[in-house]
């Protein structure tokens, strides 16, 4: 008796050679020749205190992005914003509440021990053990990493000559100044030359010398192949090393795209900064200027109102003839080329770093 | 397997070597049973003649409980060492790495409990001086039971730690569960002296098994139902807590 096929596969045509060969080649495209090593689809992530539900946070609110090999990729936003509890969950130290991840073809659901030899991490706390050394620190790395006693030795010697740890490798780790430990944090993240390095705020706190010194390395690790992803709530950093930018804000990217292009994107011209005395003219000159046609947008935060105009050197003087002529009187006016920072005050209506903290 | 083996023992001689380097923890730790033995079990002179009392010497009496009592406190003490790893990022480090999660657990279980057996020891060398005289085989027993406490409590401690994070907070809740099993137990009079309502209490704590099998033991009477009923109780309690602390060291949000 001959077995009827179902008709879903009885109707379909065979591929031919030609079809399966698109498919490959679409394939080929997506996982090797794009090089994607992140998948992350329709993430979410959310904290519940206690069983009432009213208490529970949502932290990740459904977010998408992919990163691709060799990439520097930045998670830029606010503090709270989300970045670190995504990062926490590539790394497979919290589970994700809803979503799919997909890191080096590994599903992070199922292969977390595998997803856990390939990659590297540097928490914003950098966790070294204080009371040894900076040297014991990177051994005891290595050696978790599964390297024998005399390979974790030599590697840990290589990267403190690569660097330039010598000056203090020997000394215990919490007499280290906050740069000397961050550079530590690094050494031991990439300890067993991972694919993938996460850096959760790597240079937060630190002086603008060891900030260039952390840039350095990190740059140099992009250079040897290594894919980079690193949240930062700094936007020079962004700026100066990531290829594309995740901009978060309360759970939800966004905008997602290479620094350059998102400035141009989302802000072409310049911008006025005014600063009034009080409130009552700030309201004023709001409404006068919002109905000029040279004004494309206004926002206003705090007691500074934010004038974007396409050519600034030529709006600057009818700005102000405006305010003059309904007596507003202003304290400091200043014109600047649009940074990420405005690009992400025009996204969220949020300043990036609290000026209160 | 000896990837597991050897990651325990990575973690635990970690741990250890910071402990060698500041040995004093593992002095401080004697203090409250070497008081207790000072100042205390001669108090108890007076009241081994009292009918009931079960033992003839004080020291039979006393010494096997005061070493439960501090395999009891110290172990259910020992989370406080990892709050500093915790809040400066190492324990997220290790946490990070592929090692097994039960290896990570264990490293920090067994430092616990190595540290509680040197205590033992030295409890049992101090209480000679005082009369104390044990059989040797139950001793190995009793410290094997030590053993089995120390899992349980310490497992729990870490647990609670990585949960809340916060000293205070673990000193609290710590105290509000190992006082009332401690004075439940009978380790520092006889519970044939309590009233009835509290021996009948008494019989759900685990440690007063484990009390009443510490005496047993170190008079040298191994075939005790006491005994046995004690060893099954904390090796069920040990897997359960180990457990536990595994599945905290898998989820917890540091």
């Amino acid at each position: 008796m001959k077995r009827k096929l179902p008709v879903s596969i009885r109707n379909s045509p065979i591929p031919s050679f030609k079809q399966l060969n698109c498919i490959v080649i679409s394939l080929t495209k997506k996982y090797i020749m794009n090089d994607i090593v992140i998948e992350v689809n329709q993430l979410r992530k959310i904290f519940s205190s206690g069983k009432r539900k009213s208490k529970s946070v949502e932290a990740v609110k459904g977010i998408d992005f992919n990163v691709t090999k060799g990439e520097i990729f930045g998670l830029l936003g606010p503090n709270g914003a989300g970045k670190t509890t995504t990062l926490r969950i590539l790394c497979t130290l919290i589970s994700p509440t809803g979503g799919n991840i997909n890191i080096l073809g590994y599903d992070l659901a199922k292969y977390q021990k595998e997803i856990r030899n390939n990659i590297g991490y540097v928490s914003q706390k950098g966790g070294l053990e204080l009371r040894s050394t900076g040297r014991e620190n990177l051994i005891l790395q290595a050696r978790l990493y599964g390297m024998s006693n005399i390979e974790a030795e030599d590697r840990a010697e290589y990267l403190i000559e690569k660097l330039e740890l010598q000056s203090f490798a020997d000394r215990k780790a919490k007499t280290f100044s906050g740069g000397q430990k961050r550079l530590f944090d690094l050494s031991a993240g990439i300890i067993h030359t991972p694919k993938i390095l996460f850096l959760d705020e790597p240079t937060t706190g630190l002086d603008p010398q060891s900030r260039s010194h952390i840039w350095n390395e990190v740059t140099k690790l992009h250079d040897e192949g290594t894919t980079i992803i690193l949240t930062t709530h700094y936007l020079e950093e962004a700026d100066v090393l990531c290829s594309r930018v995740a901009i978060i804000n309360l759970g939800k990217i966004v905008e997602l795209d290479n620094p350059a292009v998102l400035k141009r994107k989302i802000i072409s011209g310049d911008i006025i900064t005014l600063n009034f005395e009080n409130g009552i003219s700030l309201q004023t000159a709001s409404g006068l200027l919002s109905s000029e046609s040279f004004v494309k947008e206004i926002k206003t935060v705090d007691t500074l109102l934010h004038v974007y105009v396409d050519e600034g050197d030529s709006a600057l003087p009818l700005v102000m003839s405006v305010l003059h002529k309904n007596n507003l009187s202003i304290q400091t006016v200043s014109l600047s080329r649009p940074t990420l920072d405005d690009v992400f005050l025009k996204l969220t209506g949020r300043k990036l770093i609290d000026e209160k903290e | 397997m000896k990837k597991f083996l050897i990651d325990t023992y990575i973690i635990l001689k970690e741990e250890l070597r910071i402990l060698i380097r500041n040995p004093f923890w593992v002095f401080i730790g004697l203090f409250e049973p070497v008081v207790y033995l000072l100042l205390f079990m001669p108090f108890l002179k007076g009241v081994t003649s009292a009918p009931g009392f079960p033992a003839e010497s004080t020291s039979r009496f006393f010494v096997p409980g005061l070493i439960v009592m501090t395999a009891m406190f110290n172990s259910s003490y020992s989370g406080f060492g990892v709050l500093d790893l915790l809040e400066n990022g190492f324990i997220e480090r290790l946490r990070v790495t592929p090692v097994n999660r039960l290896s990570l657990v264990l490293g920090f279980v067994l430092q616990s409990v190595i540290v509680l057996l040197i205590q033992s020891i030295i409890i049992c060398i101090i209480s000679l001086f005082f009369g104390y005289s044990p059989s040797f085989t139950g001793l190995v027993l009793l410290f094997l039971l030590v053993l089995l406490i120390a899992i349980t409590l310490s497992s729990i401690s870490y647990s609670i730690a990585f949960l809340v994070k916060d000293g205070g907070m673990l000193a609290s809740v710590i105290n509000f569960f190992v006082l009332p099993l401690f004075l439940l137990s009978g380790i520092m009079l006889p519970l044939s002296f309590a009233p009835k309502i509290i021996q009948g209490i008494a019989m759900v704590n685990p440690f007063t098994y484990a009390v009443n099998a510490s005496r047993f033991l170190s008079d040298g009477l191994i075939a005790q139902n006491t005994v046995v009923i004690a060893f099954i109780l904390f090796i069920i309690l040990s897997i359960l807590t180990l457990q536990w602390f595994i599945r905290v060291m898998k989820e917890t949000v540091a």
